[in-house]
């Protein structure tokens, strides 16, 4: 399946929105996509058909339609009395309607607010994005047991608590989209995290990359939507900048410009110009904003726009009064306006001492301010609170440098 | 399909003058409520509770039952009543249970009732 795995994903939000729409049944839908990829294996010896959603369609349409009337006979239990088998024309003349586009409904249904927000991600990612449960008890450092478990208990609720699969009524719009935005903020968030690392999880933040893309595309009127689509962007752009060679974490503003892929910056930018053009502001596009002030050292080639940064996560925390903004804008502040003043900003934040954001940016902000003794005792700190392998080597980097002179 | 609304809500809410005040304004809302939802075919039962100081629980553990005072959950909030709606959908329910007046600190649980 790997040789057409491309137009597979690419076909896949279509193709089972239609079927659980049509199907009323998540699992269903899941499975009749799963066989129709089986078949495609035999039926495209050499190349993808022209359109291979429709072929999946057909194809899925078909078995679901197949396994639904076996299961309604097996209620009946009218062993004497089968149903007739459809004749291939007959299933053909049904399933040969244009593909409903029905992907907008089946991400809202997936991140509906009657979900815990970790059943939200878990079953967006695997419905509408095909990632297998395995792969996601993996990113989510969960075991498989308990990430079945996770996804089966969503699906159960969907169905049982009578969730309907429909776009939301007006009213309910600003919540529902609120609920669907946070679902993928959540997931970018673990894909940022840990496909810093290549190998397994690598791929992961491709599909939030698509699926943020999709929901622009869907929605394109909603300015926070087109403003998380420009976020993940810009972000990604930044990936194959953001290790060393030796694997450690490179901060943005250190980062080599020649690295970060200037298509997805040139999206990006796109899609916060028309965010910014629907003149609703909002808090993902503020932090797109700050994204693209970072990115746009690949067009200036020189140095990051702190000043600028700042005032941004200024802007952010009336917006998210949330710690890890706070120490952020702390950050930029010590950038801007000098590490004291960052120091001072740092200050105000409460009770975060045991967070290995905190102590990091502490650590940073006291190096800078000659605070050499406070900024080893930082980085020892953060150390010791078990940073990802990247991050460690970079924060030894930076404790090493305060020793040697 | 159906929806029960169950309300719960802090033990002592309605307790005092103040209380009473504000349980008049509660049940008030309650009634104009119900009455829309009734009157739209959408409400099919409901009732307020008597407090919880009045419950009384069976509970059966090993094959043996055995008669409590007090409600099975001892907790600040008690169950104080319950609507039975029918409508299409959970989204409609829980529209409806928006619109249930509860004092501050109170909670609405929606659950769709087993259909046969």
């Amino acid at each position: 399946m790997r040789r057409f795995g491309q137009a597979i994903s690419a076909a896949r939000p279509r193709v089972v929105a239609a079927l659980a729409a049509r199907l009323r049944d998540l699992d269903l839908a899941e499975d009749a996509f799963a066989e129709a990829c089986t078949s495609a294996l035999v039926a495209w010896p050499n190349q993808a058909p022209r359109d291979p959603a429709a072929w999946l369609w057909r194809a899925a349409l078909r078995r679901a339609i197949d396994a639904k009337r076996r299961a309604a006979v097996r209620e009946r239990a009218v062993l004497d009395t089968p149903e007739p088998e459809p004749t291939p024309e007959e299933a053909l003349m049904a399933a040969h309607q244009p593909i409903p586009d029905e992907r907008l409904k089946l991400i809202f249904v997936c991140c509906h607010p009657a979900l815990a927000p970790d059943s939200r991600v878990a079953l967006t990612l695997k419905v509408v994005c095909g990632l297998s449960t395995q792969r996601l008890a993996r990113a989510f450092f969960v075991g498989e047991p308990a990430m079945l478990q996770r996804i089966t208990r969503a699906k159960a609720k969907i169905a049982g608590a009578g969730v309907p699969f429909e776009v939301p009524a007006r009213d309910a719009w600003p919540e529902r989209l609120e609920a669907v935005l946070t679902t993928l903020e959540i997931a970018y968030a673990q894909a940022y995290e840990d496909a810093a690392l290549a190998g397994e999880t690598a791929g992961f933040a491709v599909e939030v990359l698509r699926l943020s893309g999709l929901l622009a595309e869907l929605v394109p009127d909603e300015p926070e939507v087109l403003g998380l689509a420009a976020l993940v962007r810009f972000a990604e752009a930044r990936r194959p900048a953001r290790l060393g060679d030796l694997g450690a974490m490179v901060p943005p503003d250190r980062q080599d410009i020649g690295l970060w892929r200037r298509d997805l910056i040139a999206e990006g930018a796109t899609l916060l110009d028309r965010a910014a053009a629907l003149g609703r502001s909002g808090p993902r596009q503020i932090l797109a904003t700050i994204h693209a002030t970072h990115c746009a050292r690949a067009e200036t080639g020189g140095a990051t726009d702190w000043p600028t940064i700042a005032a941004l996560y200024d802007i952010l925390a009336q917006l998210r009064p949330h710690a890890a903004i706070a120490i952020n804008r702390a950050v930029a502040i010590g950038e801007a306006e000098g590490a004291a003043a960052g120091l001072a900003e740092l200050a105000k934040i409460q009770g975060m001492e045991t967070w290995l954001p905190y102590q990091a940016a502490f650590a940073a902000l006291s190096a800078k301010a000659g605070r050499r003794a406070d900024a080893r005792a930082a980085y020892d700190a953060a150390l010791a609170l078990g940073p990802a392998p990247a991050e460690r080597l970079y924060l030894e980097a930076r404790r090493r440098s305060l020793t040697t002179t | 399909m159906q929806y029960m609304i169950l309300i719960y809500e802090p033990e002592d809410a309605y307790a005092g003058e103040a209380g009473q005040a504000a349980l008049a304004d509660i049940v008030a809302k309650h009634m104009a409520l119900a009455g829309e939802l009734r009157a739209k075919g959408i409400q099919k039962d409901g009732a307020g509770l008597q407090g919880s100081e009045t419950a009384t629980t069976v509970v059966t553990q090993n094959g043996q039952q055995t008669i409590h005072d007090g409600p099975f959950a001892e907790t600040r909030e008690h169950l104080g009543g319950y609507y039975l709606i029918d409508v299409p959908d959970l989204d409609e329910a829980l529209a409806i249970a928006r619109r249930v007046p509860v004092t501050d600190g109170g909670k609405v649980e929606v659950r769709p009732l087993i259909v046969h």
